[in-house]
């Protein structure tokens, strides 16, 4: 049990760090720097405890950026910036990078390297599986971090009352 | 001041303000609410056309027929999250102050000579959030470790070739290239327990996360033309990424 907390935490915090390393490269105000590593750290546990509870990863990462998006608003009357500068690096690690790496592996086969008829054919799975799940995390992210604020029909977080 | 020097001054420094917006990479619909802030602390009206790469805009005034209309050129894109969070601050407080044109313009100068952080911590920061990418798809710390370099050798491609003005996504191919190559040169030697992660993650860093993000925002505002761009550049790097990540494949014969 103990081990399972310690790898979640190990995993959250590399989620942090990823989100960090991306805000730096969209070259975020330095006061936020602390607030995108919490994001991305408290995003990336919600993501890994729900997979490790057999959520499936499209659901968990809705959920994921969701609070992401939620959270945003009473942050940002904290820390006095608009919620796009820190929302976005937090979600960056959500991107799914090895289905899309898998996507990419088994299209090249299915059409360079592989003569095989059944191999085909369960390459073809593969091509399916990979690739629609990368395009409904992509879907969840979109969707998950644009959706609080449609919810609440304002234009401007200054505007929502705390 | 001539009533309709002032409307010039006002445009311009308006069309300045919305392609800074543009540039450092803000949706379509935060640049309209910048400039309809801007516009009524200085107590103009505004209508704009903002496309990807120039914005028309009209200033006029509600009991004249005064107006001024003027077309400016965006410059290249670089995401700036520090930019557009100092002009939406400044936005707010010109309302609330009531500042002058002068005063607006001296803020936008100082908000445009803002530091970029320097390219070494940039490079080592991305290069650490492509090992935690590694950690999160599963990698041990050889892999990361694998995951580091490459990401760090790629990013410094992209950086360098930026100075010598080569089209942006042949820069992006080169980088996806290189970066997986040195990866896959850990599947190669069998490195760690996960080589795949490496080369899987290695290119993370080249995502288009904010071009897709703010297409997807732009659609649900209703600017579907800026969505459409913006989309499609996410599109083109994100082929020219995986067109990088085929070659390298293609040479190390990974299957």
């Amino acid at each position: 049990m103990l081990t399972t907390i310690l790898n979640l935490l190990e995993v959250a915090a590399w989620s942090g760090i990823a989100a960090l390393g991306f805000g730096i490269l969209f070259n975020i105000p330095k006061s936020v720097i602390f607030t995108v590593f919490m994001l991305g750290f408290t995003a990336g546990l919600i993501k890994f405890s729900l997979m490790y509870f057999n959520v499936h990863i499209v659901l968990a990462t809705f959920i994921a950026v969701f609070f992401v998006g939620i959270i945003c608003m009473p942050v940002a009357h904290k820390i006095h910036h608009p919620p796009v500068v820190f929302c976005i690096p937090p979600t960056i690690p959500m991107i799914p990078g090895y289905f899309a790496y898998e996507t990419v592996l088994s299209v090249m086969n299915f059409i360079f390297m592989e003569d095989d008829q059944a191999k085909r054919v369960e390459l073809i799975d593969t091509i399916f599986t990979n690739g629609f799940t990368m395009i409904f995390i992509l879907i969840s992210i979109a969707a998950g971090i644009s959706l609080p604020m449609l919810l609440l029909r304002k234009d401007s977080v200054k505007k929502i009352e705390e | 001041m001539d009533s309709s020097k002032e409307l010039i001054k006002t445009v311009d420094l308006l069309l300045d303000i919305s392609s800074l917006l543009m540039v450092s990479g803000a949706n379509t619909n935060r640049v309209n609410l910048s400039i309809y802030r801007f516009a009524s602390a200085l107590h103009f009206n505004t209508s704009c056309f903002i496309s990807h790469k120039s914005i028309v805009m009209t200033v006029y005034e509600d009991n004249s027929t005064l107006s001024c209309t003027r077309v400016k050129n965006i410059p290249p894109y670089a995401i700036n999250f520090s930019i557009i969070s100092s002009v939406s601050k400044a936005s707010w407080t010109a309302v609330e102050e009531h500042w002058t044109l002068d005063k607006i313009s001296k803020e936008i100068e100082t908000i445009k000579k803002q530091k970029r952080y320097p390219k070494l911590v940039v490079l080592i920061a991305v290069s650490l959030s492509g090992a935690g990418f590694c950690n999160i798809f599963k990698g041990d710390y050889l892999n990361m470790g694998v995951a580091f370099f490459s990401t760090f050798i790629g990013l410094l491609i992209f950086q360098l070739t930026h100075k010598e003005k080569y089209n942006v996504y042949l820069r992006i191919f080169s980088a996806s290239l290189i970066a997986s190559i040195l990866a896959s040169l850990g599947i190669i030697f069998n490195i760690g327990s996960n080589p795949q992660t490496a080369l899987a993650t290695s290119i993370l860093f080249l995502v288009p996360g904010v071009a897709l993000i703010n297409s997807f925002t732009d659609f649900l505002d209703n600017n579907i033309i800026n969505g459409m761009v913006r989309f499609t550049t996410g599109l083109m790097t994100v082929l020219a990424i995986a067109l990088g990540l085929f070659i390298a494949m293609i040479l190390f014969q990974l299957n």
